[in-house]
């Protein structure tokens, strides 16, 4: 498109058909015919032929007034970038000020003391576009200065400046084509609107923007005629924007660390004997069989993150989930809920809030489920509060559509709530929001929102991780409080084993998608049964020695697609055997755990 | 909040103060002499130095200014070279038109691009998203006078649903007023449209992956009230920004726009100074644009501070 333009502005006597100038009054405002593929004008000049002629005024303005911007704006954006002090701030007040006149007016203005005509009307365009340039050259020539002089504080040899001139000349030129590649769009627009409101280019020289203006007046005679210019000119910027888009993208690649190459062989989920189906208990408030879930990284084969994942909490119960990043502990409490994103289902598996399997219900009894029957409270309460609203109305809100509360009740209801989760001066806190609280307020706000309607069970999902230490004590102390007060269930999800021993009853170890153990919190930590659950009590830091927690488990945890098929701790444990690159099940009876050896193997207990 | 405004109304002065002095020297620069202009060619010297005097023209540049200045505080921005006609009233009559137009076109482009843009980010790379993405795109490249004239031919000419030509004040008949604007506040919104679309969109995507929102989903929100709540709010702040930027590009489009529709407004007064070299004309209408473009971005401003709690002075 680009290529063709240039070739008709270079060209343009051999291609046109006719004189652009020559008139032919009998034949004015032709539809397009035979000899006037385009039709003819008011004064029966061709069109195709003046569009060719014109194309020609496409090339040239916008190449006059971007280089003009170019050679005023980036000269004098160094200088002041530079100099700073008194230069700056004079012509940064200006810039403003030429800024919050539209533009047009500024070239109307420009023209006014030039006078009109093609030229005049570019450098017009030219000085009002250098404001752009301006700002970009002195905002690199900031940034880099500040970079520059951090760093040659340590290296001593060439001069500062000869160091910043080159990072400035490095850094300069990726915006600066992106940014000429918008002005060039940018005057053409414009110089079409002032061509057409009569001050750039002057009849009868042809521009796009004439044409248009003299199509505008011949409107009812003959439609078509606004038409070539207009197709014309959209064609023209689209092109220089999409190139511009082009431009941006490929130097914003350049920068972006590109993603390591896909994995060579990725192991597909072994399709497993699932763990005998766990016998109804009328304690149990939750109940989660045998649950799957799968992930389809973009544009690659689905992957399981979440396999055989099968556990019980009774009525008041807390199970700790515990596991290393990546072992897809987040995900299972997600999953619960049914809030994965998209690229993530779940493939197998029910999960049972007392008689109902939520993974069974349709959207709107789920929404109906979530907030009374079951609710979360996130890792950061910073992030999990919206920025926008108030906390009380975040509360309130959810009081009024799942509990039907009035808007004063739910107003009343949510002041009791802060209260209740500690908070002081709960009346005025409500109004506040989020970013005001401290992150152990917001957190206690969280956990009142998600309480709010008596939930059965609670998700808490590493809620104290991104909290002060001296905060977090104090919030699993709430979650005690609250639990005996409310008697929910809670599935508490931690990396922390010593968070999980301070405020579960139970814990479920997770390694690689997968429980590995399941048993109560003392009796997981004076008897551990699975090699990975003894590694995990070794790298505590225990008691108040503070000593790095030694010995750590050697290698690190195999992303999802790359596990084994048999054990996937196998290649991390110091007692794997031939037997363990079969598929492992779970075994026991009161407690559980998934390790061919566990009856044979004495592991250490925490210390 | 009053504070803020305060301090925001008196950081406007030094900006004008600057505008002012811009184009009180640019115009001071004119080649041409607007005296001969006014008198003609077959003028005597005594003529000339009358309306020389008259016009203030043979005091010192500082001089001129400082009077000005010191009329324009009052109100008075001066009388026309050409005829009798105060600066201000000439503005202020034909400023409706202009203002019409232009809030208009942004009221259409925040439906539209609102629109366009949430159903794009809510489910980015499907066909919805990508005919947006792709209209928004077209739309940015069509000059809006252009964009007008086709309007102008295909619903005023062909099917006569809205007048071609013309503006009816408010006034006179809001119905009659809404269908002569109708058709080039469209013309006008159609980029700035595009560009909130694309804003839009782009805010929704990444505001739509945050915690919260999906702490609302888990809270039983429904996904309608998670979007049009807690969602679209947030996603509101960048458009504001936008709109701060485009109403500079709005007023400057609306001075063409009024030329396909013939409407009488700040566009033809001021092509008209510009041929003629009317000093006070053109200082008038800058001014009283810039004006309006302060006055509108301190509204947006506000509403800035409104969506977005952080951004407010405590
Ligand atoms: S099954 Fe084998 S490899 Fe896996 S944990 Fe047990 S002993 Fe180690």
């Amino acid at each position: 498109m680009l290529l063709t333009l240039l070739f008709c502005a270079l060209f343009a006597e051999w291609v046109t058909p006719y004189d652009p100038l020559q008139q032919d009054l009998i034949n004015a405002l032709q539809g397009p015919s035979v000899e006037h593929w385009l039709g003819t004008d008011d004064l029966g000049r061709d069109v195709l032929s003046r569009l060719i002629f014109g194309s020609r005024i496409a090339v040239i303005a916008p190449a006059e007034a971007t280089g003009l911007a170019v050679l005023i704006g980036v000269p004098i954006g160094l200088f002041i970038g530079f100099r700073g002090g008194w230069w700056d701030w004079v012509v940064m007040r200006v810039v403003e000020a030429v800024v919050s006149i539209p533009g047009i007016m500024v070239a109307i203005v420009i023209i006014a003391i030039l006078g009109t005509g093609l030229h005049r009307a570019m450098f017009a365009l030219g000085i009002l576009y250098s404001t752009a340039f301006l700002r970009l050259a002195r905002s690199v020539v900031l940034t880099e200065r500040e970079e520059v002089y951090v760093k040659s504080a340590r290296v001593i040899g060439a001069g500062p400046t000869r160091i910043l001139l080159r990072h400035i000349f490095l850094n300069i030129a990726p915006p600066l084509i992106v940014q000429v590649t918008l002005t060039v769009g940018a005057v053409l627009l414009a110089e079409a609107g002032l061509s057409f409101i009569g001050i750039g280019v002057q009849p009868p020289q042809a521009s796009w923007g004439t044409m248009l203006n003299s199509a505008a007046s011949f409107m009812e005679l003959s439609p078509f005629l606004a038409v070539p210019p207009g197709i014309a000119i959209v064609a023209t910027v689209l092109a220089v924007n999409l190139l511009g888009d082009v431009l941006r993208d490929s130097i914003g690649r350049g920068v972006r660390v590109p993603s390591t190459g896909a994995p060579a062989q990725r192991m597909l989920a072994v399709p497993r004997k699932a763990t005998t189906p766990m016998a109804p208990h009328p304690d149990d408030a939750l109940r989660v069989e045998g649950l799957e879930i799968m992930v389809s990284p973009k544009g690659e084969a689905e992957v399981p993150v979440v396999t055989d994942m099968s556990f019980r909490i009774a009525k008041g119960e807390t199970l700790g989930l515990v596991g290393e990043s990546g072992s897809g502990k987040t995900v299972t409490g997600l999953g619960l809920m049914g809030l994965i994103g998209t690229g993530v289902r779940i493939t197998n598996g029910r999960v049972m809030l007392e008689n109902t399997n939520l993974l069974g219900l349709d959207r709107r009894d789920l929404e109906k489920a979530r907030g009374n029957d079951v609710a979360m409270v996130f890792q950061d309460p910073t992030t999990s509060l919206n920025p926008t609203y108030t906390v009380g109305n975040q509360i309130a809100e959810v009081l009024r559509i799942k509990q039907g509360l009035s808007h004063r009740a739910a107003r009343d209801r949510t002041i009791e709530l802060i209260d209740r989760v500690g908070i002081p001066r709960p009346a005025q806190q409500a109004d506040a929001y989020p970013h005001e609280l401290s992150g152990g307020m917001a957190q206690r706000i969280a956990i009142a929102r998600a309480l709010s309607c008596t939930p059965k069970l609670l998700i808490a999902d590493e809620p104290t991780t991104a909290l002060d230490v001296t905060v977090q004590q104090e919030i699993l102390d709430l979650f005690r409080d609250l639990q005996d007060e409310f008697g929910m269930a809670m599935l508490f999800v931690t990396h922390d084993l010593a968070v999980a021993a301070d405020i579960c009853d139970r814990i479920a170890v997770m390694y690689c998608g997968e429980i590995v153990e399941t048993a109560p919190v003392d009796a997981l930590f004076a008897d551990p049964r699975h090699p990975y659950t003894a590694g995990l009590l070794s790298a505590m830091p225990h008691g108040q020695s503070g000593k790095p927690p030694l010995p750590v488990i050697r290698g690190s945890v195999p992303a999802p697609g790359h596990w084994p098929t048999g054990c996937r701790f196998a290649a991390r444990c110091p007692y794997a055997i031939d037997a363990c690159a079969k598929p492992v099940q779970m075994t026991g009876t009161d407690r559980l755990e998934r390790c061919t050896r566990a009856d044979e193997l004495s592991l250490e207990p925490a210390k | 909040m009053l504070r803020l405004i305060g301090q925001r109304l008196l950081a406007m002065v030094p900006l004008l103060l600057i505008v002012s002095v811009m184009t009180f020297s640019f115009t001071a620069l004119l080649p041409s002499d607007p005296v001969d202009l006014i008198i003609g060619d077959r003028g005597s010297e005594e003529q000339y130095e009358m309306v020389r005097e008259r016009l203030g023209l043979n005091q010192p540049f500082l001089t001129r200014y400082a009077d000005w200045l010191l009329r324009a505080m009052t109100g008075d921005l001066g009388t026309s070279f050409f005829n009798s006609v105060q600066v201000k009233d000439a503005v202020l009559q034909r400023m409706p038109a202009t203002l019409s137009l232009t809030f208009g076109s942004v009221l259409i482009s925040i439906t539209v691009g609102l629109a366009a843009g949430v159903a794009a980010g809510l489910r980015p790379g499907s066909w919805v998203d990508r005919t947006a993405t792709f209209g928004a795109t077209i739309g940015q490249a069509i000059p809006n006078f252009w964009f007008g004239i086709i309007l102008a031919s295909v619903f005023a000419v062909s099917l006569r649903w809205f007048p071609a030509t013309g503006y009816v004040p408010l006034t006179d008949s809001p119905m009659e007023w809404l269908r002569s604007i109708t058709l080039p506040a469209l013309a006008l919104g159609l980029s700035t449209s595009a560009a909130i679309a694309r804003q839009v969109r782009s805010a929704m995507v990444g505001v739509l992956q945050q915690d919260y929102i999906r702490a609302a989903r888990a809270q039983g929100l429904s996904s309608r009230r998670v979007v049009l709540k807690h969602a679209l709010k947030n996603a509101l702040v960048p458009v504001v920004t936008v709109l701060s930027f485009q109403i500079t590009v709005l007023l400057g489009g609306a001075l063409i726009v009024e030329q396909v529709f013939a409407i009488n407004g700040i566009g033809s007064l001021a092509i008209t100074a510009v041929r003629q070299q009317d000093i006070p004309m053109i200082q008038g209408i800058v001014l009283i644009l810039v004006l309006v473009v302060m006055l509108v971005q301190l509204a947006t401003d506000i509403l800035y501070g409104l969506i977005n709690p952080k951004a407010r002075p405590t």
